[in-house]
């Protein structure tokens, strides 16, 4: 970091007052100022596997945290103070995103096409190609397919609500490939196994019950359109749903 | 690759050292001509069996994992020797024993002088 004399005067001077007066503004500004450093420190740890855009803001963070606990009556450079910080902010990083994104690129891209080459290795054999031939065809070693074989599997995170990959035919999400409780099928069951039962009962009984469950008449219309009195409809069904109760729970 | 060719692996117990033991597995059966399917079975079964080991958050431990070739299949033994002493007795739920099961030839989970062990099987099939 080169920085002029009155520069480095005019910073010490900001962290001063900011030490005193926490004013957001003058935070912003020494972090504004700062930020080259953060992209510098980003920058060394490039090439590990992390676009340089999400370490920069990483570092950034880092750069936050230090802007805060600097404490310029120590009389030690503001660099020297913050670069542990931001380094330690980026090494977490790498340790908490763990093996999800450390995954090399190369690595992450050999994954992507694996399936491809397996799939159709598979249609071309007849059988399950063996990892040398995957790595021939693929044109990488055989420890990067199983390296890639391995970026795969472990230790990433899915969203229920992401699309799904390319290949499902609608994208659609894990959410909404979850299954649930269809409540029509023990209507069904309940049907089917009634249906038995209903057909084992005398005719005029069955009639009513149709009459009742099926057209939904009331128990006075039945007895209308059957000419009986409705208490004697009441009397049937009753003894029906009975009958069919009792050997619904015999079976 | 005989028993003499014996591979040895021992790991911190948690998950994320899980897959240097699913690399070395499926790196040796890479050698003995495995297929792409026999090798994610093997990963599978690998992970099954440590994690019935080690728990879905890790024990404070190692564990020992040994691999070698027996005729025309990979053997894989793991020991789990913990610091937070023997626990319960290992057990694996049912889903685990049927997906085992799918997996690989052979299977079992005991416990032996140091701690629970497992030992999976996995045949070569005749490409």
């Amino acid at each position: 970091m080169s920085m002029s004399e009155d520069e480095r005067d005019e910073l010490r001077r900001t962290f001063e007052a900011y030490a005193e007066s926490r004013d957001p503004a003058l935070r912003d500004e020494l972090v504004t100022a700062h930020l080259g450093l953060a992209e510098y420190l980003a920058r060394r740890f490039a090439n590990r596997g992390e676009p340089l855009d999400d370490l920069v803001q990483v570092a950034s963070v880092g750069l936050l945290k230090a802007v805060d606990r600097f404490d310029p009556d120590r009389g030690l450079e503001f660099s020297t103070y913050a670069t542990p910080t931001i380094v330690g902010e980026l090494k977490r990083h790498f340790r908490d995103k763990g093996w999800a994104v450390r995954v090399p690129r190369r690595v992450q891209e050999l994954h992507l096409r694996l399936s491809n080459v397996v799939s159709t290795l598979s249609q071309d054999l007849g059988r399950s190609p063996t990892i040398g031939e995957i790595a021939e065809r693929a044109g990488a070693s055989e420890e990067e397919v199983l390296e890639a074989m391995e970026a795969g599997r472990a230790y990433r995170f899915a969203s229920l609500d992401a699309p799904g990959s390319a290949g499902d035919e609608e994208n659609q999400s894990l959410a909404s490939q979850l299954g649930q409780d269809d409540p029509l099928m023990a209507g069904i069951e309940h049907r089917v196994a009634l249906s038995p039962l209903i057909a084992a009962l005398p005719r005029r009984e069955q009639l009513i019950l149709h009459l009742r469950f099926f057209e939904g008449l009331t128990q006075s219309e039945i007895a209308g359109r059957l000419g009986i009195s409705q208490m004697h409809v009441s009397r049937l069904l009753a003894r029906s749903l009975a009958k069919l109760r009792g050997s619904a729970d015999d079976s | 690759m005989s028993k003499e060719a014996e591979v040895r692996l021992s790991i911190p117990a948690s998950p994320e050292f899980l897959r240097l033991a699913r690399l070395a597995a499926a790196g040796l059966a890479s050698r003995m001509g495995f297929t792409y399917d026999e090798v994610e079975d093997l990963r599978i079964a690998i992970d099954e069996l440590c994690f019935s080991l080690v728990g879905n958050t890790g024990r404070p431990g190692t564990i020992v994992l040994r691999y070698w070739m027996q005729d025309d299949a990979l053997v894989v033994e793991g020991a789990g020797q913990f610091e937070d002493g023997m626990g319960t007795s290992p057990a694996l739920s049912p889903l685990s024993q049927q997906i085992l099961t799918a997996v690989v030839d052979e299977h079992e989970l005991t416990i032996g002088k140091d701690g629970p062990e497992f030992r999976l099987l996995k045949r070569h099939s005749a490409a």
